[in-house]
């Protein structure tokens, strides 16, 4: 065999020399010797799956860095966060994804496979003995102290068979390839595993990068297995629901959670509502969601809250995001909880060294994984064994520590003697290095991979074939998301057949499609309501901005009165402060007033104006991301975003300039019509839909009046300028114009604005869709009639006929009595609104210890 | 010779707005067991609860959890119990039992080796961690070989003397470390700092919530603790003579003796909050109000106010105490 020369040739069958084997190989910075190569085997070439993956993407370097780069655009565009804590708070960062996957061969695979099946059935037999007769105590297999003095032990789950009798649902595994090639379990989670979200995202972005290798290197699909996690939720939830349809929710600590953004894209591909704990309550030891249409019964939780979080009735009494009640709805068999609670405790590092025993009382089995030496310090003999050689071990707590299942401690400062039960020594392993592309060429990390295994509705394990690999942010740091590490895709390649199932529903029934029709909670539904109101409010600030700015920028005719009246409208919406001198007496002034108003997020200079709108939109927004699409989602976050870096200052300290201000509300204005287009076509009409729209057309309302009021009292509509004001004010100057040419008086205006009910904007246009809206809210007549009332029956309570003899005082004291009478009605209806359907949620009503 | 008291425990809640809905946990059913039977109880709550279960725990503690859904601005819970006492530790002979040093050793994790369940109670739990300062100040009480039940009460004496008991000094959450700081609390602090001081040392000790009646007999000083309900502690000493197969030792630090038939034993635990007498989530309420009172009164023939240092004194009473809130 020859060796080509020509080493840019795209595609050489013979594997000796592509481009992309090239760009892999050429520049790769060797990983140490003494770990084990995952790009590489011990003579120094590639391993064949990395040459079968070079062959088949034929990417050049210049290509890898470009889906390198698109990799990073797509998670941008998708809003891929996580959360991060540290002293100074929680920040949000971008999730980090590297471009190549992480490779497990087919033989690699079924060793690990079988190991972590194993130990999920063992960790699910221990569970059963240490809440039932605990042999394992009696019998000396298990430190009492670490089950005992574990927070994660819940004693009144003591002698509790769980519903369906299964509890653990989904487990953990972290593991790791030593440098003899073996795989380790570095740690395990029982209590609500994190990752799953992101497992699936990873491979949906990594994927359409390389369709092709994926396919031809038989990698294997990992949809089938949250499938079949749904599927044996749904069932063990059938059998607690009796004859009813089950109804499942995934349970978040909320959107300050280090992984909400996975949990809410968790929720809407496995089709679950993302509630929390406020959203769920329990009656009569059951647990019921808390929807606008009242109680709907819950069957099962899949839960990302933590075990000691989840009832401050009998559990941590300060925890504010769990329910109270649940451990009894638990208790007394009424729903299945995924996992269920009181497992924490399987999670500590200490537990590691007594497993083999264990496995052998329990299962009569030997362990096929190995896990990493450790030593529990509260045995003395196990203390006085490995004391003097701590150099190349980990010194761990054997309990939870600062928020975390365990904390690393330095052995030199810590007494271990003072509480010995309180420590536990881990022998180091040297991660395997994957290759990372970076900037050209391809560095070897550490890896640690998180494997989950899934119970069925028989209760026998599963392992998703696939997992979040994490490598640390340099060659020999430790592998953390939390401090800057990042993740990888895991291609699990098979000899055998690739299950090509995607995420099809199994055949559903009616009674089930009526059950799946998406719950709206009671805080979901208050958040779409802020979330149209906001919308409206914001949309109509950025007309009032655009107008005022125009009308001080050109020559025009505008009387005092519109003067006086366009400022008092500014004033009382926000854009600019209380006591400005208005735009009569200075042009000048109140521009700058505008302008420094424009881009305050914080209300701080007393103006409410359009980034302080702006920012509640997109607070309304990442509250409901489970259910507004990544388009709707990003684009109130760029509109947010865009307009703070347009109307930042050139010069710190300076106004935005008015050159500056005018683009940027332009493209604001176009960004909300896509937004309000979203709203409109892209949106389920549910009951969240409806109130979104009603709380767009309830701030349309009291929008409307306000404009009516303020140019009323200032008796602006007697010129031109002040009807050609109000006209841009309502977007309908070119209606106007079409219709009646350049009638422009009273009569002509109030059939437009006021009794036009095919205008969206007039009056009787928005109260005949706002009753339309109103009839279809949930509830009948007895809480609908009510929200009615507040609004004239029919039109706007007058007809053009009504007007026939008026002279244009009557006709402007009419529009102003029914402007005032609207605006408070818009208010009312608001707060009425409120107190029926979204009382349940509100903040005044949060539990409280007595 | 038994003594039946009947105690009527009383908690009111008036919250400035109305509630709905409440669910409250509560430990209020005495023991019964050897060494007191339960004649009666008697748990009234108004207004009527929706849903009331009873469940024993882990422990063999009687919980009733309740659950008030009707919107409510005030709430009362009545437990009345009468419960028969017979004295438990007459007869001890704390010089007898074993070393202390042996009973820690019991205690030790060993392989393969059956537990003893007392263990649990070694432990750390949230209101007394495990402080270091305590364990400084329990160790003049545990030299070298001396009886376990000998170390025990010579501790409660101490922790008797070096404390003052002040209602003011602090709250229902207040931290042992604080209380031990400023060597000052009520009964519930005593309870926390005996029980931290004991775990330290490699002792199991139980919280123990229950009454006390404090009027005293003739020619017996009154009993601190009364105005509410009481806690003190248990601690573990097998083998020791006059002590029941169990190991369980009774003591009182606020009053310095080992408890007789004027204590009734609620419920026990790690610490306050396994058995806190009522506690409750709501919604809505606002700002509220608790008062809590207890009345104990003796109903049949009587023992003496606990063991001090010689067997208990007999007398005839009939008496009534009464409090309020804590």
């Amino acid at each position: 065999m020859t060796t080509p020369t020509q080493t840019s040739l795209p595609f050489d069958p013979a594997g000796g020399g592509n481009a992309a084997l090239d760009a892999l190989l050429r520049h790769a910075q060797p990983a140490d010797a003494r770990v084990w190569d995952e790009l590489r085997g011990a003579d120094g070439r590639p391993r064949p799956v990395w040459q079968s993956f070079a062959r088949l993407i034929a990417d050049g370097p210049q290509g890898l860095d470009r889906r390198v780069h698109e990799v990073a655009q797509q998670l941008r565009h998708d809003g891929v966060t996580h959360n991060v804590f540290s002293d100074q708070g929680v920040a949000v960062r971008p999730w980090s994804l590297e471009l190549l996957p992480m490779m497990i061969e087919p033989a690699d695979w079924a060793r690990i496979e079988a190991g972590v099946l194993q130990r999920a059935e063992l960790l699910e037999a221990m569970l059963a003995d240490l809440y039932g007769d605990r042999h394992l105590l009696h019998e000396g297999l298990m430190p009492p102290a670490l089950l005992l003095r574990h927070p994660g032990y819940l004693r009144p789950l003591h002698r509790v068979r769980p519903a369906g009798g299964q509890r653990l649902h989904i487990v953990a595994f972290d593991i790791a390839r030593g440098p003899d090639g073996r795989w380790w379990t570095v740690a395990q989670r029982t209590q609500g595993p994190s990752g799953l979200g992101y497992v699936m995202h990873n491979r949906l972005v990594i994927t359409r990068q390389f369709p092709d290798a994926f396919r031809e290197l038989r990698v294997q699909h990992i949809a089938s297995s949250y499938r079949r996690l749904i599927d044996a939720l749904d069932q063990r939830a059938r059998d607690v629901a009796g004859g009813q349809t089950p109804r499942i929710v995934l349970l978040t600590p909320g959107q300050y959670s280090e992984t909400y953004f996975e949990q809410a894209y968790l929720a809407r591909y496995l089709g679950l509502p993302l509630v929390e704990g406020g959203d769920l309550t329990v009656r009569a030891d059951r647990l019921f969601l808390k929807t606008v249409e009242g109680l709907e019964p819950v069957h099962g939780v899949l839960r990302r809250v933590d075990d000691d979080w989840c009832d401050p009735l009998e559990l941590r009494p300060d925890s504010a995001l769990g329910v109270p009640g649940l451990l009894r709805a638990a208790r007394a068999g009424h729903v299945v909880l995924a996992n269920a609670l009181g497992s924490g405790f399987l999670e500590s590092p200490a537990l590691q060294g007594f497993l083999p025993g264990i496995a052998q009382r329990l299962m009569d089995q030997e362990l096929l994984m190995p896990a990493l030496p450790t030593w529990w310090c509260g045995e003395p003999a196990a203390w006085l064994d490995v004391r003097d050689r701590m150099g190349d071990k980990l010194l761990r707590t054997a309990f939870p520590h600062g928020g975390r299942t365990s904390q690393m401690h330095n052995a030199s400062k810590v007494d271990v003697a003072a509480d010995p039960d309180a420590w536990t020594v881990q022998g180091r392993l040297s991660f395997s290095r994957t290759p990372i592309w970076h900037q050209g060429r391809t560095l070897p990390r550490p890896a640690l991979v998180r494997v989950y295994a899934i119970a069925d509705a028989r209760g026998r394990w599963h392992v998703l074939p696939g997992g979040m690999t994490r490598v640390a942010q340099g060659v020999d740091g430790s592998v953390s998301m939390q401090r800057g590490g990042s993740s990888l895709d895991t291609w699990v390649m098979t000899a055998g057949r690739v299950d090509e199932f995607s995420m099809l529903p199994s055949r559903l029934q009616v009674d089930d499609i009526l059950t799946r029709r998406r719950p709206v909670t009671s805080r979901t539904g208050e958040n779409l309501f802020w979330l149209g109101r906001y919308t409206e409010r914001t949309e109509q600030l950025v007309r009032l901005a655009r107008v005022t700015l125009s009308l001080i920028d050109t020559d025009n005719d505008a009387g005092p009165a519109v003067l006086q009246s366009l400022t008092a409208l500014a004033v009382r919406k926000g854009l600019a402060p209380d006591g400005v001198p208005t735009l009569l007496q200075s042009p000048a002034v109140f521009e700058r007033a505008v302008l420094s108003g424009l881009g305050d997020a914080t209300g701080e200079q007393g103006v409410f104006s359009v980034a302080y709108n702006l920012q509640a939109l997109a607070r309304a927004s990442q509250a409901l991301r489970e259910r507004l699409s990544a388009e709707q989602w990003g684009l109130m976050r760029q509109m947010s975003e865009g307009f703070a870096q347009a109307l930042a200052p050139r010069t710190p300290g300076e106004l935005p300039t008015r050159i500056q201000a005018t683009p940027a509300l332009d493209r604001v204005a176009e960004q909300l019509a896509a937004v309000t287009g979203a709203q409109t076509d892209r949106m389920t009409r549910d009951h969240g839909w409806r109130l979104l729209t009603v709380g767009r057309l309830i701030d349309r309302l009291i929008g409307v009046s306000a404009r009516f009021e303020e140019f009323l009292q200032g008796e602006a509509l007697g010129s031109a300028a002040g009807i050609d004001l109000l006209l841009e004010l309502f977007d309908s100057a070119i209606t106007f114009r079409a219709r009646y040419q350049r009638h422009e008086d009273l009569l002509a205006l109030a059939d437009l604005l006021v009794l036009d009910n095919s205008n969206p904007r007039a009056y009787a246009g928005v109260l005949r869709r706002l009753r339309t809206e109103l009839r279809k809210l949930p509830g009948g007549d007895d809480s609908i009639q009510p929200l009615l009332d507040l609004l004239p029956a029919e039109g706007v309570g007058f007809t053009l006929e009504d007007l026939r003899d008026a002279t244009d005082a009557q006709i402007a004291q009419r529009l102003l009595d029914l402007s005032q009478a609207m605006g408070q009605a818009g208010m009312h209806l608001a707060d009425a609104i409120g107190e029926r359907y979204f009382m349940l949620a509100s903040d005044e009503h949060r539990m409280q210890q007595v | 010779m038994s003594t039946t008291l009947a105690i009527t425990h009383e908690t009111r809640y008036s919250y400035a707005v109305p509630v709905s809905p409440a669910l409250h946990l509560a430990h209020l059913r005495p023991l019964a067991d050897a060494g007191q039977a339960v004649e009666h109880f008697d748990l009234a709550i108004d207004p009527m609860p929706d849903e009331v279960s009873t469940e024993t725990d882990v422990w063999g503690n009687q919980r009733t959890l309740f659950a008030v859904v009707v919107p409510h601005r005030e709430l009362c819970v009545r437990a009345s119990s009468q419960v028969a006492l017979v004295p438990r530790f007459d007869a001890i002979r704390p010089e007898d039992s074993p070393p202390w040093e042996t009973v820690v050793q019991r205690l030790q994790y060993v392989a393969r080796a059956p537990w003893e369940p007392a263990v649990e109670f070694v432990q750390p739990s949230p209101f007394v961690p495990r402080l270091e300062v305590l364990r400084a100040y329990a160790r003049p009480s545990f030299p070298p070989g001396r009886p376990v039940a000998a170390a025990v009460i010579h501790l409660m004496h101490r922790v008797h003397a070096d404390f003052t008991y002040d209602g003011d000094a602090t709250q229902i959450d207040t931290p042992v470390a604080e209380a031990f700081a400023q060597r000052r609390g009520v009964c519930q602090d005593f309870a926390h700092v005996l029980a931290g001081a004991l775990r330290m040392m490699g002792l199991p000790a139980r919280y123990v919530s229950g009454y006390l009646r404090t009027t005293p007999a003739p020619g017996q000083p009154a009993l601190v603790g009364a105005d509410a309900s009481h806690a003190w502690v248990q601690a573990w000493v097998p083998g020791t003579p006059g002590v029941p197969a169990d190991g369980w030792l009774g003591l009182d630090p606020t009053n310095d003796l080992l408890p007789g038939v004027d204590h009734v034993r609620v419920a026990v635990g790690r610490d306050f909050g396994d058995v806190t007498p009522l506690r409750g989530v709501i919604r809505g309420g606002g700002q509220h109000t608790l008062a809590v009172s207890v009345h104990t009164r003796s109903v049949g023939a009587a023992g003496g106010p606990g063991v001090a240092t010689s067997p208990a004194m007999q007398g005839e009473k009939q008496d009534e105490d009464e409090g309020t809130a804590s």
